[in-house]
């Protein structure tokens, strides 16, 4: 009795070890990225490490508004975040419905095409499609940021598979009493994959503004920047490594997204491990 | 109305004695699918398609962006046989694969078991400290790591000097700075593998388990001979998406090492990195289609290789 | 409480208590480093030199052409935009130009990098005029987009520092007007050589290092009788300028006049092994430049390194904001020849202007950029304030340049810089494809200092690969 009792013990000690240690893993970075950008720079290389002192203060996060636009940035940041949330589910969903809920010749094959496309690494597309949004004189413009992408497969997989748990005999059911194809979308199909679109959006949301290749290669101006390349852009000036203003600017980047997920948790949890469980 | 929703519904077959005018019947009665998938595939075409076919006509010239496009046949290719960055860049994948995938691929999988057991209280709030770096942009986790392990006075340094270690160079030195890059990545995939294959997890019946336990098995055989082969399709999905990450990091490097990425003597290029600097930096756009076309068959024939080496072993 | 819920607080306490006792434990402390203030020294003699200029060089007399105007952008790092902004030389362009608007654009150097070849070959986005390190304009100006300059900078051919020029040539024709140049000098701590009982004055310390042997016989001393370490040099991210100096002073290169690439010529060899000396005798610091540690290098009262070797531009960036604490303890002499009696003036970095095509006011571009670079008061306006050496000679002769500076103990070094640039041999560093050249070199010349190659094989792989890179021989 007492043995097991010992053991139970040992294992579940073992196991909040385990738990604690990699939490506080995980919370260490965000932790630093916080005090440090409240201290004064003669304090963020201090032995021993302080967290908090008298001098800490608001100021680099005032610098940084002020001098390096970053209100601008994070305004940016949110309008093609939220352009692209809004054109990617509009299309992907009615495409997953499509997919889902038709059957029609070819199907199998364009079904395959968007396989192809999740296999293609971005590497190969980003000349290309450089060239054509200086041809359509979008370099520079929020358009590249959220238009090219406007199909994306991982959505309508996402979309199709949600959708192909709503039963056919109430889609049959609207058609006998005369609704017409789009309106079944709209009025049956879109009220009940709510849920659904939310978990997406906030993955769409989320990536998109967390994108750092495209936009450094398409925006030029300091002003059009998104959030992760005005932090890029801040730290390669010559000068003083000024550690607190980049992590200002850091916390500032994450601290929507961080709202947004503390939030919407579920919801999220549940948009990325749809695709990953099924099939 | 009725009728069309059936015929809909039903799968295309032709109707004989004229198979062709039946495909076309089939279409037009199919018409509302096409509307709704055609906006992303008008999407796809142009924004998919065209870039793809563009850049294997672009691997296949010499050009800068501006000027004349010099058709150059195969020459890229050839040149790129010989170069040694972008090789290293490839090498530096497979190294960064071994560092750090099997590691976080058992760690997810040990922390994702041990919060699906019932005996954890806590499990929201775990769940969620250990997921939140995923959320970060990376470029804000790369500065934070550099400024965390900084050789003189960093954190982690200081730390370890609490218990007598010198101070580590870890950005500065070929084999640390690798180290310094899979620390990076583990702590913002962790909690993403984690969540994952706790969703696997939650797919098992637990009467598999208890049973098994019943029977006399310990828990950890259980969880090898049980757990792991039931959840081959999950491991196998963090796997595989993890070596394509692994080739793909760009803002983690760049932020870490600083300048463009590369870290001393090359030892965190990525390909990404080295394509992208061709691109725009050198101005070689059809040497960097190339690269990629290369780029992508190399990781197209590990992933083939990964999914085939799992398939295969059944228990 | 249930066992659980007991074990979940435990650890949350657990977790807390870890961070609170990081942050409030006092153990043994070690030697605290030196930390740098934030202070920041604010060249408060410059509005007393400004002012002598003003009145030393009265302003030109307004011409009877008519004048351009409409807004202009201009692409520029900050410090470059501070020192020509801070001091008024805008003021003073638009008193000749009041229809000229200057719209700033601030950017830091790698940005500049990506975004103009960008901009040039998508024929929109480029700015009216940009500021651009001669190490990369002869890149753009190959790449084709850039305004053929050459009937405006005539008149200035003979002007500026003659070795400036070949950056922005091709074919005959100009693209770009130099602005500022980097000579090479050799910057050093009084207090450490007289801690190593050597000589601290100018020239007494320009004898000790006559030649990279005699500065090496000197670092040696240094260390043996103080312990400090002689310069900074990199091991691991070493990215190849004081090697491109030590090249570029003996009149070579990666390249020679033919276009045949010398990256593994007998003489790029021995330089590098000439350096590897120091990294062998174990006499230089391994900081990584342009990091808080190098900084603090310089910074340090009591462990400094004992010198330097950087061009001219380095001069005020030790002064204002890497190693402000240390007035009064510098000093400047030549760099050391490669050999005795030869070339001890060498460049490092540099920059000018360029219009670009698509600029669709290049009068307006053009009056700008004539007036910072081409008129002795602005030339000596953003010297006085940056510290950014003018590639028009003319405006040397002015007092401003034999001012003596306390930061450097007293020393006149403007006229050391002065001397130094007429020196400067013809350069074979920067060139179309300079950023290739360097990145193989440098990681040539890291493997060589990390030990894994010698130096002949190391530069002779980078040799190769950059000869099948951009098909010179």
């Amino acid at each position: 009795m007492l043995t097991t009792r010992l053991s139970r013990l040992a294992t579940d000690v073992l196991i909040y070890g385990l738990l604690a240690a990699t939490s506080l893993f995980m919370l260490i970075p965000f932790l630093w990225m916080l005090t440090t950008s409240l201290k004064p720079p003669d304090e963020i290389f201090g032995f021993p490490p302080i967290l908090i002192s008298s001098h800490s203060s608001l100021r680099a996060y005032q610098y940084i508004v002020e001098r390096y636009g970053v209100v601008r940035s994070l305004w940016n940041t949110l309008i093609v975040s939220a352009a692209a949330t809004t054109v990617q589910l509009v299309f992907c969903s009615l495409g997953g419905y499509g997919f889902a809920k038709y059957q029609f010749p070819g199907k199998k094959a364009l079904f395959s095409f968007l396989l192809a496309m999740m296999v293609v690494p971005f590497a190969i597309l980003m000349v290309p499609l450089y060239l054509i949004m200086r041809d359509l004189h979008w370099i520079d413009t929020y358009w590249p940021l959220f238009v090219p992408f406007a199909a994306n497969s991982f959505g309508i997989f996402f979309m199709r598979q949600y959708i192909s748990t709503i039963s056919d005999e109430l889609l049959d059911a609207a058609r006998i009493d005369g609704a017409g194809e789009f309106s079944i979308y709209a009025r049956i199909v879109f009220p009940i994959i709510v849920p659904g679109l939310t978990s997406l959006g906030l993955i769409i949301f989320m990536g998109t503004w967390n994108s750092f290749l495209w936009p450094l290669i398409v925006l030029k101006s300091p002003s059009n920047f998104t959030i992760p390349v005005t932090i890029s852009s801040l730290t390669g000036q010559v000068g003083r490594t000024v550690w607190n203003e980049y992590m200002a600017t850091a916390v500032i980047s994450i601290l929507p997204l961080l709202i947004i997920f503390l939030i919407f948790q579920r919801r999220y949890f549940e948009g990325i491990t749809a695709g990953a469980v099924r099939g | 109305m009725a009728e069309s929703a059936s015929a809909l519904r039903a799968p295309a077959r032709p109707v004989f004695p004229a198979p062709r005018q039946g495909l076309l019947r089939e279409i037009w009665k199919s018409r509302w699918a096409y509307l709704f998938i055609s906006p992303f595939y008008i999407l796809f075409a142009v924004f998919f398609l065209y870039p793809l076919l563009m850049s294997i006509y672009l691997s296949l010239t010499e050009w800068s962006g501006l000027g004349p496009i010099k058709f150059v046949g195969l020459a890229n290719f050839q040149r790129l046989l010989d170069d040694r960055v972008f090789w290293q860049s490839m090498q530096n994948g497979v190294i960064l694969f071994f560092m750090y995938v099997p590691l976080q691929t058992f760690l997810a999988l040990v922390l994702a078991v041990v919060l699906n057991s019932r005996r954890v209280r806590g499990f929201q709030l775990f769940r969620t400290l250990i997921f939140m770096p995923y959320i970060t942009n990376k470029v804000a986790a790369g500065f934070a790591f550099r400024l965390l392990l900084t050789k003189n006075n960093g954190l982690v340094n200081l730390f370890l000097g609490l218990f007598g270690i010198a101070a580590v160079p870890w950005l500065e030195d070929i084999w640390w700075a690798r180290v310094s890059l899979c620390l990076l990545i583990i702590w913002a995939w962790l909690g993403y593998n984690m969540v994952i294959m706790l969703a696997g997890l939650q797919t098992i019946p637990s009467e598999l388990n208890e049973a098994a336990l019943i029977d006399g098995a310990s828990p950890v055989q259980a969880f090898l001979h049980i757990t792991i082969p039931l959840m081959r399709p999950v491991i196998l999905f963090c796997v595989v998406l993890s070596t394509m990450g692994s080739f793909d990091l760009f803002a983690e490097t760049r932020s870490l090492a600083g300048g463009t990425g590369a870290g001393p003597m090359n030892a965190t290029l990525t390909p990404i990195v080295d394509i992208f600097n061709m691109a725009f930096g050198n101005l070689r756009l059809g040497s960097a289609s190339a690269m990629s076309y290369v780029y992508f068959a190399v990781i197209f024939i590990l992933t083939l290789l990964q999914v085939r080496y799992f398939g295969r072993e059944e228990s | 409480m249930s066992r659980k819920s007991v074990f979940t607080y435990l650890t949350v306490v657990l977790m807390l208590s870890t961070l609170i006792l990081g942050a409030c434990a006092q153990p043994a402390t070690p030697a605290a480093p030196q930390i740098i203030k934030e202070t920041v020294v604010v060249e408060k003699p410059v509005d007393k030199v400004v002012e002598k200029i003003v009145t030393a060089t009265p302003a030109p007399k307004p011409t009877a052409a008519p004048k351009p105007k409409g807004k202009i952008t201009v692409w520029m790092w900050k410090a470059t935009q501070d020192s020509i902004v801070n001091p008024g030389v805008v003021k003073d362009f638009n008193a000749e130009y009041p229809d000229v608007q200057v719209e700033w654009v601030t950017y830091n150097p790698q940005d500049v990098y990506q975004k103009l070849p960008l901009a040039l070959s998508a024929g929109t986005g480029a700015p009216d005029v940009a500021y651009v390190e001669d190490s990369h304009v002869t890149k753009y100006v190959y790449l084709g987009g850039l305004a053929d300059l050459t009937d405006k900078v005539k008149p200035y051919l003979d002007k500026m520092n003659q070795y400036k020029w070949a950056a922005v040539m091709k074919d005959g024709k100009y693209y770009g007007m130099p602005m500022d140049s980097g000579p090479v000098v050799l910057y050093y701590r009084r207090d450490v050589f007289k801690k190593a009982e050597l000589a601290d004055d100018p020239d007494g310390v320009g004898k000790l290092v006559a030649t990279w042997d005699d500065y090496l016989q000197t670092c040696k001393t240094i260390k043996q009788k103080t312990g400090l370490n002689c310069f900074s040099s990199n091991k691991a991210n070493n990215y190849g300028r004081l090697y491109e100096m030590m090249l570029w002073q003996q009149g070579m290169g990666y390249y020679n006049d033919k276009g045949e690439v010398t990256v593994d010529s007998a003489d790029n060899i021995a330089t590098l092994e000439k350096l590897g000396e120091f990294w062998k005798g174990n006499l230089v610091s391994d900081e990584q430049d342009w990091t808080d540690n190098w900084y603090a290098d310089f910074a340090s009262l009591d462990k400094p390194v004992a010198s330097l070797v950087e061009a001219a531009w380095m001069g005020v960036f030790l002064k204002s904001w890497i190693a402000p604490g240390t007035g009064g303890k510098w000093g400047v002499t030549l760099m050391p020849a490669m050999k005795a009696g030869q070339v001890r003036a060498s460049n490092d970095g540099g920059s000018g202007f360029v219009i670009p095509e698509q600029s669709k006011n290049k009068d307006a571009a053009w009056a700008f950029i004539e007036f910072v670079c081409a008129r002795e008061r602005s030339a000596n306006k953003f010297f006085a304030a940056g510290d950014i050496f003018p590639s028009f000679e003319p405006a040397y002769n002015d007092p401003l340049y034999i001012e003596p500076d306390t930061f450097f103990g007293g020393q006149v070094t403007r006229k050391m810089y002065t001397d130094v640039v007429p020196k400067i041999p013809k350069g074979y560093i920067y060139g179309q494809y300079y950023q290739e050249m360097n990145g193989y070199v440098s990681t040539a010349i890291q493997k060589y200092a990390t030990g894994k190659m010698s130096a002949a094989d190391a530069l002779k792989e980078a040799a190769t690969a950059i000869r099948k890179q951009t098909g010179l021989k």
